[in-house]
């Protein structure tokens, strides 16, 4: 076609790759420095079940329902499921992972503050599903 | 060739940035760990500043085209398809 420029198309088309792959880029970085687990971190199972979660620590205790952490230090959950799917949420620290029957997800995070946090399911996992809930305390280090 | 040549320098910046994020990658020192919620968020927001910059630069775009050619503009032409008796 004659007098006819598709100078601006081939922009756009320029544009539109840089935007993806600079919006890739980011994404690919934050998962893959939120995915690295600290080699010091703290293993705390995480069990969901209908309808409650059980946390054992690398000790051998074990809490119910609610789960107390230390300040300062990292803690990686190895999330499992004894039924149906459910997810570990502690929204203050943005925790999310599934539990899968079957599976071990793994989640990781550094409490920085003391405090009381609320732990839920954020997977439709039954009737009670909506109670199934905790605590998390953050308290001061012992040592 | 071109094309090639373009398609490497996206995989190169793709390759890029995020290794040189890598050096300011969080460390494994006691208390100095990465604070999850600032990346997460942080992502979140830079993706929603482009996410909302590209949404209303396409509807403008197409708010503006529908405007400028519909065929009661002052300055619009008929296409050489369209017939000439306008």
């Amino acid at each position: 076609m004659s007098g006819h420029s598709n100078w601006p198309e081939w922009i756009y088309v320029a544009v539109v790759i840089a935007l993806m792959a600079w919006v890739g880029a980011e994404a690919w970085e934050t998962e893959r420095l939120i995915e690295h687990v600290p080699e010091d971190a703290k293993i705390i199972i995480v069990t969901g079940q209908q309808w409650f979660w059980t946390f054992e620590h690398e000790d051998g205790t074990k809490e119910i329902g609610e789960l107390h952490v230390e300040v300062g230090k990292a803690y990686k959950f190895e999330v499992i499921s004894k039924d149906v799917n459910h997810s570990f949420n502690i929204h203050d620290y943005v925790v999310l992972m599934d539990a899968i029957p079957g599976r071990v997800n793994t989640v990781w995070f550094a409490p920085d503050k003391v405090g009381e946090h609320d732990i839920q399911c954020r997977e439709y996992c039954g009737l009670i599903h909506y109670n199934m809930r905790g605590t998390l305390y953050v308290t001061e280090p012992s040592s | 060739m071109k094309f090639v040549f373009e398609f490497l320098l996206i995989m190169a910046v793709l390759v890029a940035l995020p290794a040189a994020d890598f050096a300011f990658a969080a460390g494994d020192e006691p208390g100095e760990y990465l604070d999850r919620r600032v990346v997460i968020w942080n992502l979140f927001y830079k993706m929603m500043t482009v996410a909302f910059i590209v949404g209303s630069v396409v509807s403008g775009t197409i708010i503006w085209q529908v405007w400028r050619f519909r065929e009661s503009h002052p300055k619009a032409k008929p296409t050489s398809y369209e017939g000439t008796d306008w």
